[in-house]
């Protein structure tokens, strides 16, 4: 590994970056002032904008830029090999149940994330499937994600509070897929990817 | 030259339908792959223009058989049935150690070449066509070996370059590599993109293909003097952007780009129309 600076003209090729690329802790190997440092940070920003853009309330709990929160989620992350799937928000409610900031989420937030990481889900996925449905141990609404299934419409997603409650998933949320544009009878639930 | 708009889901839709209607668009782009489950006579029902694919998330480089192959079965449902102007995917990292990155990784073009080369003849083989892969806005120093490698792609493969011209010129901006190096890629594929670029946040500022805002002097004079390598029988350039949607600032690069290739067509493809026509 050639690290750069202004005066170290080494040639460096982004993939000798990846490993940070996901590491948001203080940078201490690679010089403030060079092209790789930047382009670290862009990809940092990107995490954050998936985060924050999407549950702007984060910044209240975590004022001003919601670091305290990003920081110590991706680190977290690492050590249960999570992947940033469909799944990351709910996974960034999970470290935030066991965080300094667990008196500061509520039902509001916990749907919030849900429906952020079914509409990830709607954007993301390729596979055949057409909707997903998402649960929560802790709430009695369910959330569903629809592809677009119109060449002018957009993926779309849905609040239900259903008047015969499914069983809540064992685990803290739960998920299953719908093979077509109609909800299907219950087949059970899935545990989130990681 | 055709003059397109890339297409990714329905929020601008009306706009790009007004575009067409008022003959600034001559084909559309579609980001294929968010349309997976739309009816393919809805889709030909939408865009009264020809139409090009752009693949986003096939991963193909990283993603297993089983998952290109169904995913290919469904792309080419919607190839049979609405014959675009071509196919086109990317030459990226889209994870690390298995973790998504949300910013995608530029491959390492020497260490990579022998895998790359082998999940490229894979791809294009199950997508049953020529496969026109996207070159990556480098921000590090692997835009200097880039250009090289697309060459040597190409030829071993048959597949061909869908040549991103701002995204060339955000790698000349970060790390020097000249435009010049693109000649011989320019010269052998009829499809581009392009589209604005920023400046990163913080400094120093390098340059990031942000799609974000009006086409820079710089992008537009690489085409000026570029012109007739990049104009030929066929050929399309796509026009890309994804955010600060603005009606008249979009026509507006429209022109820009038809300013470019005014007249390329009659001078070049069509010479039986009349002696001065432009």
């Amino acid at each position: 590994m050639h690290l750069t600076s202004p005066s170290e003209p080494a040639r460096i090729v982004d993939k000798e970056l990846f490993d940070w690329l996901t590491d948001l802790r203080p940078q201490t190997q690679i010089p403030r002032q060079s092209r790789a440092f930047v382009r670290i940070d862009v990809c940092h920003r990107a995490y954050w904008h998936a985060l924050f853009d999407i549950c702007p309330q984060l910044l209240k709990i975590a004022a001003p830029d919601g670091l305290a929160i990003l920081r110590p989620f991706m680190t977290w992350a690492e050590t249960q090999n999570l992947t940033f799937d469909w799944s990351f928000y709910l996974w960034v409610y999970e470290w935030l149940k066991q965080s300094e900031f667990q008196d500061r989420i509520d039902n509001d937030l916990l749907i919030t994330m849900m429906g952020a990481s079914a509409a990830r889900w709607g954007n993301y996925d390729r596979t055949p499937a057409c909707g997903l449905v998402l649960a929560s141990a802790e709430a009695s609404e369910i959330v569903v994600a629809w592809k677009c299934r119109t060449a002018s419409g957009r993926r779309e997603i849905e609040i239900i509070d259903l008047e015969e409650p499914l069983p809540p998933p064992e685990e803290s949320f739960g998920f299953f897929t719908l093979p077509s544009f109609e909800l299907a009878p219950f087949p059970g639930w899935r545990n989130i990817p990681r | 030259m055709l003059v397109g708009l890339n297409f990714t889901l329905g929020g601008t839709h009306e706009m790009v339908q007004r575009l067409v209607d008022e003959g600034h668009l001559d084909y559309c782009e579609l980001l294929i792959d968010n349309f997976l489950q739309v009816p393919p006579d809805d889709l030909a029902r939408h865009f009264k223009c020809p139409i090009g694919f752009h693949v986003m998330f096939s991963k193909y480089l990283e993603s297993d058989l089983d998952f290109l192959q169904d995913l290919a079965k469904r792309l080419r449902v919607l190839i049979d049935a609405l014959r675009p102007l071509y196919v086109s995917d990317h030459m990226a990292y889209f994870t690390h150690r298995g973790r998504r990155l949300y910013h995608l990784g530029e491959i390492d073009y020497d260490a990579d070449y022998d895998w790359v080369r082998r999940k490229v003849d894979i791809w294009q083989d199950l997508l049953g066509q020529k496969l026109f892969i996207e070159n990556y806005p480098s921000i590090m120093d692997g835009g200097w070996e880039a250009p090289a490698f697309f060459e040597r792609l190409t030829r071993d493969t048959g597949a061909g370059v869908l040549f991103d011209a701002s995204n060339a010129v955000c790698a000349f901006r970060n790390c020097g590599a000249p435009l010049e190096l693109w000649d011989n890629v320019i010269a052998s594929t009829p499809h581009f993109h392009i589209a604005g670029y920023n400046r990163t946040i913080i400094e120093p500022h390098f340059t990031v293909d942000s799609h974000d805002g009006d086409l820079a002097q710089d992008t537009l004079a690489f085409l000026k003097r570029r012109r007739s390598l990049f104009d030929k029988p066929g050929a399309t350039i796509t026009y890309e952007r994804d955010h600060n949607i603005d009606y008249d600032a979009i026509v507006a690069d429209l022109a820009r780009l038809r300013a470019v290739f005014s007249c390329s067509k009659e001078e070049i493809h069509a010479p039986h129309v009349a002696v001065g026509a432009c």
